[in-house]
Formats: structure tokens, C-alpha cells, sequence
């Protein structure tokens, strides 16, 4: 299959158990809501291009199980994301105190120039509201973060929250996209770019400043 | 029994086919398997692979239950422990993993009528079983892939002997795949992917050039015992294996998936990509799996070089990890 796509990047879905990674991620690549779903048990992954500047953007979209014994094994693809939501469950204050560990966990196991959102999920359940929309504003604003408040089973805010993280991503990437730029129609420098996904993986490791990933 | 020629990966192999059992061969079956039931011990000890064999051909559905728990030695254990599940009800539980639990309660098999049903008595048993589990073992508590494990055992017996049966499953069958740390799942994972070095050197290529670690596509269906994995008929086959001779089944299953999936060039041609070939391995279309090749296959899967190569990787990589 050709890959029809200018840079590839990948997106990593944090947050307890039960707020609705997998619903979010479902409403965004296929537009689908599943009242009927199963746990996530691992890790997943979905893809979706987006159209941002000009530029054909592949997004690859981690999603990760939420329970805390599962971090042994999905903190080995943190170092591998240049975006990462962290999402907790409007209806739950637990989910919501939280995401201070989920973010510690991402400061210390992530690259450094990582970006990061903050996704309160579950907007639609007004009546079980257990975290008011100033609580999501306010931590959001401590940690410098943009805040969005979502529903996947409303599609509220959804293409919203992942258009505005890979945007950041971009902007954050500013110097190698303009590296890009000015080779876009080259041929040969597009063909590199298609291997790109080899090339991601084998620079995830150190610190391959050219590389997106 | 019917003999066919069946084509698999381009070479001819003489398999099996269980068509349809008729009435009457399943009648024999059933006979059978209640005169072992009726010398259990005796059977188990002195004419064992006779056992195996008849589990590789597949529990009759009538008794399947009884059989489970006698091959995974669960009813023996409920029988020494009377009352003790009543016992671990009334307990009260620790919250933090009562919360995970009942968010997983509506998150197995949805499309079971036992378990459409929110708060049903499927999803019901489910909270019992998982939540008395985390009284038996609180250093173990609640691990998410135990759930569907639990789901399919209260598909076939009532929640006492499905506990039991669970408790074997954690600590005899799969040790630690479930416990904090999960390191147990990630060393199989590794054990996993070079066995599958020597036994499909294509299959192990295109992952590893294409950097899918193992823990990407074995997590589930390792941890769950591939209930979320194959077609339904397959799952039951592999679990009337799996209790019969253990983890080994979990791991040649493994193989054989992969080897059907990524053992040619013309299935690999499709693949070009991380993404292509991780849907392929997380979406296992039904239809590509048959359940009398897939047995046929486990049951080839060249089992002593398996064997020693097993052993021999279990000690390297418990050496390498200080376990």
C-alpha cells in the first residue's frame, strides 16, 4: 500500500481505566460510537491522516490499557510519542486526581519535548458530573497544557482535541517541517520520507535530532 | 471420521476432518469420557496420552465442564476447601480493585447473552468471582485479562467451580502472567518470539524488520488464552488442550497463527507496513482459521524441538533477568 502521507507521527492515549480512550479513539479514525465494547488488554494502535498547513499528516494513535500493572508494559512506548492525551472521566473525581501521577509518569519516561493535552471525557453524563469544567481549566493551566472537554458518544470536541495536539506536535517539530518544506517536491527526499516508519523506530531510541520521532 | 487431503500453504497434508460429528460418534464420545470420568486417577496416571488425545479431538460439549475441572484439578480443590468461596463472598473487598472491576463487568463478551445484560447474572457472577479472587490472593488483587478468563469458565459452570478453576488457571496454568509488574507475560513474550525464530524464520523476520515487539500482539492473546482471538469453536478446542497439557498450547498456537499469517511471501506482500501487519494480527478473520487445521497444526508443531528449545530459552532468560 503506498503511503500517501508528508510526516508521520505518533499519539499516545494515557489515563485510567474506563474514561474512554478506546471510545475516543474509535469516534475519531471511524466516527463510531460502541455502547457494547471490551477492555483494552496491552496496547493498540489506530491511524488516520489529517490535513494541517498543507501538510498530509500521518497520526499513528497509541492506545494503551488503562490498569496501573499494565504501565510496565505500555511505558516502553512513551519515549516513542511526540503527543500524548491525558484523559480522565468528567464523572469520576478519581480519574481526575489521577492524572497527576499519569502526568509524573510522562515527565519522567517521555521525551522531553513531548506535547501534552488534557481531555475530560464523558461530557454528555451532566447528572454524574464529578469534576466541574474550572477543575479540567485550572490543572490544565498549572501545567501549561490545552484543556478540551469531550464526548465520544456526542462526537463533542473530538476532531477538535486530536487536530489541536497534532498541530502542537507540528509546531513543536517547526524547524524539520521547514526542512521539509523546502524539499516537498522533491522526489527523491519524498521517497526517504515514505521508509520513514523503519527510520522512526530505529532513532526512537537516542536522540536522532532529525528525526521526527 | 473422514479422511481428507487439505491444502495448507501450498503442501499437501493428510489431516483429519471432523465433519460434523454424527450423533452416533458423539454418543461413543460421550461414553467414553464418562468411563475416564468414573477412573479419573487411574487414567491421569497410567494411561495419560490417551487423555491427550482425546482432549486434542475435543471435550463433548455435555461434558466439558466436568472435564475442566478434573484435568485442571479444580474440583479436587474445591472439595478440600467446602464453604471457603462463601466464605471470600462476605468479605468486603478492597476498593481499589472492586472500582476496576465493576468497570470491566459490561466490557467482556457484550454480544453473550449471559453478559448483554448490565447487571445480570452473568456480569453478576463475574463481580463475585473476580472480587472474592482478590480476598484469596490480596497480594495478586484484580488483573483485566482475568475477566474474560473468568467470562468463558461461567460460560460453562456455576461461579464456585469457576472460581476454582480460575484460582488453577493463575497459579498453575499461567504463574504471574496475571501479577503486578506483568514480567511473567514479557519474558514468554521473549521466549515466545524466538521460538518463533526457529520454527518460522519468515514470520520472525517481517516483525522484527518491521519492529513489532512481541508484548504488541501476544498480550492478548496469551493473557486472555486467545478467547478474544479465534473463532469460537477454536477457542474451546485450544482450551480443552490447554488444560490438558498446559501453557505449551498457549505458546504452539501462537506459532501456528502466525506461521498461517505471515509464513509466505504472498501473504507477506500484503503487509507492507507496521500498521498493515498489526491489523492483520489483530483482526484474525474468522474464515482463515479452521478449527481442524489449526488443532491438526498445533499438534504437529514439531513438539520436541519445541520442547528442548523451551527449556533451554526459559533458563537463559530467567538467568538474563535475574528471576
Amino acid at each position: 500500500m503506498a503511503k500517501q502521507y508528508d510526516v508521520l507521527f505518533r499519539l499516545l492515549l494515557l489515563g485510567d481505566s474506563g474514561v474512554g480512550k478506546t471510545c475516543l479513539l474509535c469516534r475519531f479514525t471511524d466516527n463510531e460510537f460502541h455502547p457494547s465494547h471490551i477492555s483494552t488488554i496491552g496496547v493498540d494502535f489506530k491511524m488516520k491522516t489529517l490535513l494541517i498547513d498543507g501538510i498530509k499528516v500521518r497520526i499513528q494513535i497509541w492506545d494503551t490499557a488503562g490498569q496501573e500493572r499494565y504501565q510496565t508494559i505500555t511505558k516502553q512506548y512513551y519515549r516513542r510519542a511526540q503527543g500524548i492525551f491525558l484523559v480522565y472521566d468528567i464523572t469520576s473525581e478519581r480519574s481526575f486526581q489521577h492524572i497527576m501521577k499519569w502526568a509524573s509518569d510522562v515527565d519522567e519516561y517521555a521525551p522531553d519535548k513531548v506535547q501534552k493535552i488534557l481531555v475530560g471525557n464523558k461530557s454528555d453524563e451532566v447528572d454524574k458530573r464529578q469534576v466541574a469544567t474550572e477543575q479540567g481549566v485550572k490543572l490544565a493551566k498549572a501545567y501549561g497544557m490545552d484543556f478540551f472537554e469531550t464526548s465520544a458518544f456526542t462526537n463533542h470536541n473530538i476532531s477538535e482535541t486530536f487536530t489541536r495536539l497534532a498541530e502542537q506536535v507540528l509546531a513543536a517539530n517547526k524547524k524539520d517541517l521547514d526542512l521539509l518544506r523546502t524539499s516537498i517536491n522533491d522526489e527523491l527526499n519524498l521517497a526517504a520520507l515514505e521508509e520513514e516508519e523503519g527510520l522512526c523506530d530505529s532513532a526512537a531510541g537516542d536522540q536522532h535530532k532529525g528525526c521526527w520521532c | 471420521m473422514l479422511e481428507h487431503d487439505k491444502i495448507i500453504d501450498g503442501v499437501t497434508e493428510k489431516i483429519l476432518l471432523e465433519k460434523e460429528v454424527g450423533v452416533e460418534v458423539a454418543r461413543q464420545r460421550e461414553m467414553k469420557w464418562i468411563e475416564m470420568f468414573c477412573h479419573w486417577d487411574k487414567w491421569v496416571k497410567h494411561r495419560f496420552q490417551k487423555v491427550k488425545l482425546r482432549c486434542r479431538k475435543g471435550i463433548p460439549s455435555s461434558l466439558r465442564a466436568k472435564a475442566w475441572q478434573l484435568l485442571s484439578n479444580s474440583e479436587e480443590l474445591l472439595k478440600n476447601n467446602p464453604g471457603k468461596f462463601e466464605e471470600l463472598e462476605r468479605e468486603q473487598g478492597e476498593a481499589k480493585w472492586l472500582d476496576i472491576i465493576e468497570k470491566d463487568l459490561h466490557r467482556q463478551f457484550p454480544f453473550h447473552e449471559m453478559f448483554a445484560a448490565r447487571g445480570g447474572h452473568g456480569q453478576q457472577d463475574l463481580y463475585r468471582i473476580l472480587k472474592a479472587y482478590t480476598i484469596y490472593r490480596p497480594d495478586e488483587g484484580y488483573c483485566q485479562a482475568q475477566a474474560p478468563v473468568a467470562a468463558v469458565l461461567l460460560m460453562h459452570m456455576p461461579a464456585e467451580q469457576a472460581f476454582w478453576c480460575l484460582v488453577q488457571i493463575c497459579e498453575k496454568y499461567l504463574p504471574g502472567y496475571y501479577s503486578a509488574g506483568l514480567e511473567a507475560i514479557q519474558l514468554d513474550g521473549e521466549i515466545f518470539f524466538s521460538l518463533l525464530r526457529r520454527t518460522c524464520p519468515m514470520a520472525y523476520r517481517h516483525l522484527k524488520k518491521f519492529k513489532i515487539d512481541p508484548i504488541l500482539y501476544m498480550t492478548e492473546w496469551f493473557m486472555c488464552i486467545f478467547s478474544r482471538t479465534l473463532p469460537w469453536a477454536c477457542v474451546l478446542r485450544v482450551w480443552d488442550m490447554f488444560f490438558c497439557e498446559g501453557v505449551k498450547i498457549v505458546f504452539r498456537v501462537g506459532l501456528v497463527l502466525l506461521k498461517q499469517m505471515l509464513g509466505s511471501v504472498d501473504k507477506l506482500r500484503e503487509l507492507q507496513g507496521m500498521y498493515e501487519t498489526m491489523e492483520r494480527l489483530r483482526n484474525i478473520s474468522p474464515d482463515t482459521i479452521r478449527e481442524d487445521i489449526l488443532v491438526q497444526e498445533v499438534s504437529v508443531c514439531v513438539s520436541c524441538v519445541l520442547q528442548t528449545a523451551y527449556i533451554k530459552l526459559v533458563s537463559v532468560f530467567t538467568q538474563r533477568h535475574g528471576l
